[in-house]
């Protein structure tokens, strides 16, 4: 594309009482740009004058108005590359005049005296310039062949409805179940939990419905007794082999060598070729992730419903719940297990059990958490099971021992109709201890809520078990990526499989696989049922952005994709070790292999590459690159006392919508720094942050999303490697005579924009204690 | 390690007070909104809310003999502010329901007056009494029943003759003497027992001439109804409960009065209209009347209180007690003879009934919330 470059600079919301938009558009025909105002470029008439200009050639717009995050849509134009120049959050709004007076017309007239918030604006303006002639307009990623089927894992409640939601949609479904019939864990219940107004009584499993729609169901294929041996492949043609439980194929999944023998004996890692001989070793019988099984069948998009099991309550810890002492103490699986023979009786002796002890904390602890696992559903079925008590013996008593009794939603109200019940006790309270009495047993409780300690009867004690993960034992999804066949870092939730609990509800860490029910978190049937739609919804979105060539998530519709300039590859592997969703394979020799459809466009790979040879066509090495060259760093030639200039590398996510924020709460901050939005920290590639001091800017700081277990970057790793770059660059400025203090990393949320001008001042008075940047002027 | 209480839910118990007027008893959630909406619960160890929860464990043994239960005034400011709707303020009227026929001998006839299908029965007793009663004086020659008396001036006395009514109701005033003491013996042992188990109190005994002294103090607390005025919600049901308390002292120094002027000093009646004690009398019914009237207003328009069969038992009979009084007097002015002795034999009726079962009905609340008051005030529980 020949590109033909027009500049506007938009006059309205107190940019023109702010700024001297004479001089800016000075700037800009300085460079040989024609420039042109307006007085308010956002109006019909605005964009009616965009469109003359567009139409009159122009394909290549520099904007100079309000923050890219507004009015994005106003200024779409087809098949033009748009620049946004932040001039209004970015400068007039964030730099008010009351704060930063302009030049008296005395200072006007001493060279001398320098205006710094229309040194800013010029600065965005000079940057914006520099990147619309970096970058070029993106093409989509097309796979050859894509599959719109949708494979479903695990063939429970869970499954089953994302089956039926997905084929309602018009999607082909295959479900996988490694039982030998469908229905799962609901197959083991007499009653459940109510799904439908009123929510108050117990209805019957709705299990067996289920089972018989998806039968009958003509775009649903069910395969039982099988599991899934590998997935290869991307999202819109995932490879999948399937096998028998237990069986041992060559297409099983092999998995990545363990650290300690990636290493010789001093500890360095391998060379490729040995690691590769040695992987081969270790995975024997198994062919490598590259070779794609012939007679795999292909698929779209996964949907990981592999469910959970109960959890054991076992061994010492609860020897003071009578566990392993008494046949009579048994978890809730196993009463279940009980009320579905017919009417509840004792395991020890097979008499009636009319008084039942329901325990939900294990009473350890000051801290007293429920049982691992547990969750509302606990709660519930301490209820439902307590209900069983009382349909079964008009003289049956049942009793919830509880420290958390959760009921969430209108399942409030069955709470409510079983609380009406007078055989039905319920105390919130530390049980201390469960010890026999003749045939029965004793539980004894503190701080109860009848204010004292104390004891009851029981003929059986049930313990709340909790919900263990399918995805805590066993990789489940058998993923044939470089990173390893299971996901990366669940142990943080527990093993239950979900890469950001916050904000993002079924996405994994691996694209085109969502995570539904009880995989994600212990829950109920009706919460199972609505999250299997959520992830067929999310599944069926996939399909279709893969098939338009554009990012799902969350960068959703994002044309872009990394493109690799592999002549100077140097098979480090950074980027496949460091990609969040493992979108990067290598081969034995290392070179990476890309899989633009499992990638989020994070860019994290661009930041990783220490020779830069990966970038998007927006979004690359050379235009941010080209933007901080763009800084005008005035040295002591220029003035008597330079400002300083410090560069700010802001993640789009949380941390520029915070300074939106600020500006529009007139919150400001020094105007000695310039801002460059980056996708994440983690697309941060410290050239840049190299130039930026070679050029003789006096520092840099990186403001970015929380990490750590309750991280909430959306790209899962980008701060946290970010923050791991910083620390190594640090090193290579010592040896520049540079301090290490001159770079910096700050943690945002999205809401707490009013922290902004305290990070952003205190890191310039630092800089400012530091002195100016030694390279200055060279 | 503190000793454990053994918990045995009575389920029985919980459905009695269920019946009793607490049906939503187990509603209760245990936030405390009420313990801390409450304007007369003490501080430490506040009711209702250990009360709540006690009930719908079906905790018998820790409400009936619980001194807090008598400390409500059933205001009602927790039932207006409970959350879940569970009533407190019910729930602790249908408790102390509960609670009275646990200390009223005989038990039977407790639940009989509890039962509305019994009223009848419980109604035809002092009608029998009465009846059969006359009869016999009739029989030795007394004469004190008369069916068509004739004479110049005819009042009351000539139908059912006043020696008659006195020597069936002093036993009768009598028996429910007997059994308040013997109920109330029982009833302080266990409101003191209670309060040193739940650390109520730090009296160990209780020691008759301070506990007679608290009596003496609490008599003006109870005069005033200041209680009753520290409520928020239904605040002006002190003036009507002020007017029946005094409606019905009124009337038994009036009664007091006449009954000496008859055995003592042998005036017999009618009494002149300006005599005072008369005017005493005629202010004390209409008191009764307006008072009872006022409450029962007020329980028909309020949608948030329960009203059970106790409640109306005990108004009924207030509003009849007064009713058929001053019909008797106006029949009597007016000369309606015949139908002022069938009103003056169903007011002889209710009178009985006042007395007979009062120990078994909400109405025993003055003798057991007075002790209540008088022990909190005795053990000094703030």
């Amino acid at each position: 594309m020949d590109k033909k470059y027009g500049v506007y600079i938009c006059e309205g919301c107190g940019i023109g009482e702010s700024l001297d938009v004479a001089a800016i558009k000075g700037v800009a025909e300085e460079e040989g740009y024609s420039c042109k105002t307006h007085p308010n470029l956002c109006g019909a008439a605005g964009v009616d004058f965009l469109k003359k200009e567009i139409e009159g050639g122009v394909n290549t717009l520099v904007l100079a108005a309000c923050s890219r995050r507004v009015n994005f849509d106003t200024f779409r134009f087809p098949g033009c590359i748009v620049d946004r120049v932040n001039l209004r959050e970015g400068v007039a709004w964030s730099h008010p005049r009351d704060k930063f007076p302009p030049l008296t017309e005395e200072q006007k007239a001493d060279a001398d005296y320098y205006d710094r918030v229309q040194m800013m604006a010029e600065d965005y303006l000079r940057m914006g310039m520099a990147r619309v002639q970096k970058v070029t307009l993106p093409e989509p990623f097309k796979l050859e062949k894509i599959s719109e089927k949708i494979l479903v894992i695990g063939g429970g409640i869970t499954g089953m409805s994302a089956a039926l939601d997905a084929a309602k949609a018009g999607y082909a479904v295959t479900i996988v179940e490694k039982e030998a019939q469908l229905g799962g864990a609901a197959l083991n219940w007499r009653s459940q939990l109510p799904i439908a107004d009123p929510y108050d009584q117990l209805i019957p499993p709705v299990v067996d419905a289920k089972i018989r729609a998806v039968q009958t169901n003509p775009k649903i294929t069910v395969k039982t007794n099988t599991v899934v041996a590998r997935l290869a492949g991307q999202p819109g043609e995932f490879t999948v082999t399937f096998k028998k439980p237990g069986e041992k194929i060559e297409f099983d999944v092999p998995y990545p060598l363990p650290p300690e023998m990636r290493v010789d004996e001093s500890g360095k890692e391998l060379d490729a070729e040995t690691l590769n001989k040695k992987y081969m070793e270790y995975n024997e019988g198994r062919v490598d992730i590259l070779t794609l099984d012939p007679n795999g069948e292909l698929f779209g998009a996964v949907i990981l419903a592999a469910g959970w099991r109960p959890d054991t309550i076992e061994g010492e810890a609860y020897a003071h719940l009578g566990v392993g002492q008494s046949p009579d103490v048994v978890t809730n699986a196993q009463f279940e297990a009980i009320a579905k023979k017919g009417k509840i009786v004792r395991p020890s002796d097979g008499k009636p059990a009319k008084s039942v002890v329901f325990i939900q904390s294990p009473g350890k602890d000051a801290d007293d958490s429920d049982f691992d696992f547990a969750g509302a559903v606990t709660s519930l079925v301490s209820l439902k099971q307590a209900k069983y008590v009382r349909e079964d013996y008009e003289d049956g008593k049942a009793y919830v021992f509880y420290q958390h009794m959760r009921t969430p939603g209108l399942n409030e109200n069955f709470y409510k109709s079983l609380q009406q019940d007078p055989g039905i006790f319920m105390t919130k309270g530390s049980v201390l201890n469960v010890s026999k009495n003749g045939g029965g047993l004793i539980v004894e409780a503190s701080d109860t809520l009848l204010g004292k300690q104390l004891k009851v009867k029981a003929d059986m004690v049930v313990l709340a078990a909790g919900m263990v993960p399918a995805t805590k034992d066993d990789p489940v999804v058998n993923m044939a990526y470089r990173q390893g066949p299971a996901f990366r870092d669940i142990a943080l939730f527990n093993g239950y499989c979900d890469s950001n609990f916050i904000c993002f509800p079924y996405e994994t860490q691996r694209t085109g696989i969502y995570a539904a029910g009880a995989v994600r978190r212990s829950m109920t049937t009706e919460e199972a049922m609505e999250d299997a739609t959520g992830a067929a919804l999310k599944a069926i979105q996939c399909i279709s952005s893969t098939n338009r060539g554009v990012a799902v998530h969350p960068r959703s519709g994002d044309m872009t994709f990394p493109d690799f300039f592999f002549q100077r590859c140097t098979q480090c592997k950074r980027c496949t070790q460091e990609c969040p969703f493992g979108a990067l394979d290598d081969d034995a020799k290392g070179t990476p292999k890309p899989n633009p459809t499992r990638c989020r466009r994070c860019g994290t790979c661009m930041g990783a590459c220490p020779e830069r040879i990966i970038g998007f066509a927006d979004y690359n090495i050379d235009s941010i690159g080209s933007m901080v060259k763009a800084i005008k760093v005035p040295s002591s030639d220029d003035y008597s006392e330079p400002p300083l200039r410090i560069l700010g590398l802001v993640c789009e996510n949380d941390a520029l919508p915070a300074l939106d924020i600020a500006a529009l709460n007139k919150l400001s901050y020094s105007a000695d720094v310039r801002l460059i939005p980056v996708r994440c920290l983690g697309s941060v590639n410290v050239i840049w942050i190299k130039d930026a001091l070679s050029q003789g800017m006096d520092g840099v700081f990186l403001l970015g999303c929380k990490h750590g277990d309750d991280y909430q970057c959306h790209f899962v790793k980008g701060s946290e490697l970010a923050g791991i770059r910083m620390k190594k660059i640090g090193e290579a400025l010592a040896s520049l005579a540079l301090e290490v203090e001159r770079v910096g990393q700050f943690e945002i949320a999205i809401d707490e924009y009013d922290k902004i001008p305290k990070i952003v001042d205190d890191f310039v008075a630092s800089i400012e204690a530091l002195g100016p940047n030694p390279f200055k002027g060279f | 390690m503190s000793d454990s209480y053994m918990v045995e839910p009575d389920v029985g118990f919980i459905k009695d007070v269920m019946k009793l007027g607490g049906q939503d008893l187990k509603k209760c959630y245990q936030c405390a909104t009420c313990s801390v909406a409450c304007p007369i619960s003490p501080d430490n160890k506040p009711f209702p809310r250990k009360e709540m929860i006690a009930t719908s464990w079906g905790l018998k043994d820790r409400l009936v003999g619980n001194a807090d239960i008598w400390l409500c005034h059933n205001c009602g400011d927790c039932t207006t502010r409970c959350p879940r709707g569970a009533k407190p303020g019910d729930v602790l009227a249908a408790v102390r329901a509960y609670a009275v026929t646990e200390y009223a001998v005989p038990k039977a006839l407790g639940k009989m007056v509890n039962d509305p299908s019994k009223l009848p029965i419980l109604l035809a007793i002092p009608a029998i009494i009465i009846l059969v009663v006359g009869m016999l004086t009739n029989l030795v020659g007394l004469g004190w029943l008369s069916f068509a008396p004739t004479g110049e001036e005819i009042w009351q006395n000539n139908y059912i003759n006043n020696y008659l009514v006195d020597i069936i109701m002093i036993p009768t005033f009598t028996f429910a003497i007997v059994v308040f003491a013997l109920g109330l013996k029982r009833f302080v042992a266990d409101i003191h027992a209670n309060a040193l188990a739940e650390g109520k109190t730090d009296k160990q005994k209780i020691e008759p001439v301070a506990f007679l002294q608290a009596l003496v103090r609490v008599v003006p607390t109870i005069a005033k109804h200041n209680r009753f005025s520290e409520c928020g919600e239904n605040k002006e049901r002190a003036t009507a409960h002020m007017m029946v308390l005094y409606g019905f002292i009124g009337l038994f120094i009036v009664t007091a009065c006449f009954f000496v002027a008859e055995w003592v000093f042998h005036i017999e009646g009618p009494y002149s209209q300006i005599n005072p004690i008369k005017w005493l009398g005629n202010i004390g019914g209409i008191a009764l009347i307006i008072g009872g009237g006022l409450m029962i207003a007020k329980r028909m328009g309020q949608k948030e209180q329960t009203s059970s069969y106790k409640d109306w038992y005990l108004l009924g009979l207030v509003m009849l007690l007064g009713g058929t009084g001053l019909l008797t007097e106006m029949l009597r002015l007016g000369h309606q003879y015949g139908l002022m002795a069938l009103v003056y034999f169903l007011h002889l009726i209710f009178v009985w009934s006042l007395f007979a079962y009062t120990p078994f009905s909400k109405l025993a609340h003055l003798v057991y919330r007075t002790v209540a008051m008088t022990y909190q005030e005795y053990s000094g529980r703030k």
